[in-house]
């Protein structure tokens, strides 16, 4: 899906837990996320804490939609 | 550390008054073994049905297979830490109840068993069509959460097979085998001038039926380990997993594993079997590193020339997989992966999610989306409209005649990635 939405002109970011499968399949923007059951939150964490991961994590996603890429980039910072 | 495994050859299975062995037929005394797997207070309900080679019976949704033994020397008891006191086993003496299976069957997700035919073209795939198996289809008391659930029939799986496999201590086995597992400086010094292989183990560890237990410690929680081969054979590792069943080790694979048997088959002859490192399949990315990592030391520590790796299950572990390969074979020592592929209906997609030119030697258990029809059965032991929901099965799967269209991936074991099938290539 993220190659075929890049193919069509519009870029993609990639959020997914698992990075070295995403750079298999080929994405160039990449978000780690959290963990295989749940990628965008976290059960562990408070209600509050959990809503500062899942905001961190969109916004990490929306700069990386803003960023230009030369090659296959993670955003891990 | 040395095993010795007395084959006790079972060729029929029947109820009975009592429990125990006579001319290679198990008798079994239903009531008995009801009673005691209701000892547990979170199960409401146990039936004890028969199935065996060749019935026209159909068992579904299958949790767990696992055969009966019973340690009759040396110390510790059958699944320690989980039935058993959770002392140091593989050494000893061992019966083997062979070609018996305690089946456990119970609704605890619905959609992630699998499904055990007894006669025809399912009972090619599996190889639990060829054993004498004892079913047990269990209810749990109303409200049991899914955890415990699925804790209470896998518990009550274990305890069944070492109440039966207690029907065969004081039998004179058929045919009697020895493994031995010295210190690894002895066993390096052994064969010299032969090629030094490791086996590195990879158990499924992933949450809610996709867990494996270690002496009775969930293996999502280990760092990477050395396990000796004797002690796996002795039931130091059980499973509590069975989704997408076709490649997922069910007990009965871990206290037969072929990979392990096969490695002492060859040991002395052109290989020199070392170890076995055991390592897990975790959720996140930290884990798979730090477990990868920690497996590749483990195989470079030990000396290996080379290493077999066997996976369990698909998708992200195909990840575990190939960190494993890339980490060991970077070390300089060869590597053969074991998988299975999931390569579309037709075949035609990529068979793995991760792949990396490190992985030049791969072992394939065959591909989980191949469909098959499974034509109705006489009986159907379990909960036959679980086929509509479960891993492999699709709306529309149960036919109104009681035939069922899945692709393999349902049926337990059928691309086992241990090897433990029949399923094989042919060039055309």
């Amino acid at each position: 899906m993220v190659k075929e939405i890049e193919r069509a002109g519009i870029p993609v970011v990639h959020v997914c837990t698992i990075v070295p499968i995403s750079l298999t399949v080929g994405a160039n923007r990449i978000v780690p996320a959290v963990a295989i059951p749940h990628p965008l939150g976290n059960p562990a964490l408070a209600r509050e804490e959990e809503k500062n991961l899942r905001r961190r994590l969109v916004m990490k996603a929306l700069r990386a939609l803003q960023t230009e890429v030369e090659e296959q980039t993670v955003f891990a910072n | 550390m040395k095993l010795t495994l007395g084959y006790i050859h079972i060729r029929d299975v029947q109820f009975g008054p009592a429990t125990e062995i006579k001319g290679g037929v198990l008798y079994v005394n239903a009531q008995e073994l009801i009673e005691k797997i209701k000892e547990d207070e979170r199960i409401a309900g146990v039936k004890v049905e028969l199935a065996r080679p060749g019935e026209r019976v159909r068992i579904l949704p299958v949790k767990d297979v696992i055969e009966p033994r019973v340690k009759v020397e040396g110390p510790g008891g059958v699944f320690p830490g989980m039935v058993a006191k959770v002392e140091t086993v593989g050494s000893g003496r061992t019966h083997v109840l062979k070609r018996a299976a305690v089946v456990t069957c119970g609704k605890i997700v619905g959609f992630q068993e699998g499904i055990i035919d007894m006669s025809g073209p399912g009972a090619e795939y599996t190889p639990f069509s060829q054993t004498y198996n004892v079913v047990l289809v269990i209810d749990p008391v109303k409200g049991l959460p899914q955890h415990e659930h699925e804790a209470a029939v896998r518990m009550a799986g274990l305890k069944a097979a070492a109440f039966l496999g207690e029907a065969g201590r004081e039998v004179e086995p058929d045919e009697v085998k020895e493994y031995e597992c010295p210190p690894l400086p002895q066993a390096l010094a052994r064969y010299p001038d032969l090629p030094k292989v490791v086996y590195v183990y990879m158990l499924q560890s992933q949450g809610l039926l996709h867990d494996t237990w270690v002496y009775g410690v969930d293996a999502k929680k280990i760092l990477p380990t050395l396990i000796s081969p004797t002690e796996v054979m002795d039931g130091a590792i059980v499973s509590g997993n069975c989704v997408s069943a076709c490649d997922k080790n069910t007990t009965y694979h871990h206290q037969n594993n072929p990979v392990i048997e096969d490695l002492y088959e060859r040991h002395g002859k052109d290989l020199n079997f070392i170890g076995v490192v055991i390592t897990n399949e975790n959720v996140t990315l930290v884990d798979k590193e730090r477990s990868s990592n920690y497996t590749a030391r483990l195989v470079e520590f030990l000396g290996a020339d080379g290493a077999i790796i066997t996976e369990e299950g698909f998708g992200n572990p195909d990840t575990d997989l190939i960190m494993n390969c890339v980490k060991i074979s970077r070390k300089g020592i060869k590597t053969v992966l074991i998988t299975d592929e999931y390569a579309g209906r037709d075949g035609a997609s990529q068979s793995l999610a991760d792949a990396a030119p490190e992985a030049d030697a791969v072992v394939t258990a065959g591909n989980a989306n191949e469909t098959i029809t499974l034509p109705p059965m006489e009986k159907v032991i379990g909960y036959p409209e679980t086929a509509d929901v479960m891993a492999g099965g699709f709306a529309g799967s149960l036919q109104a005649d009681g035939s069922i269209t899945v692709e393999i991936q349902a049926i337990t074991g059928s691309t086992n990635e241990l090897g433990f099938s029949r399923l094989s290539a042919r060039q055309y």
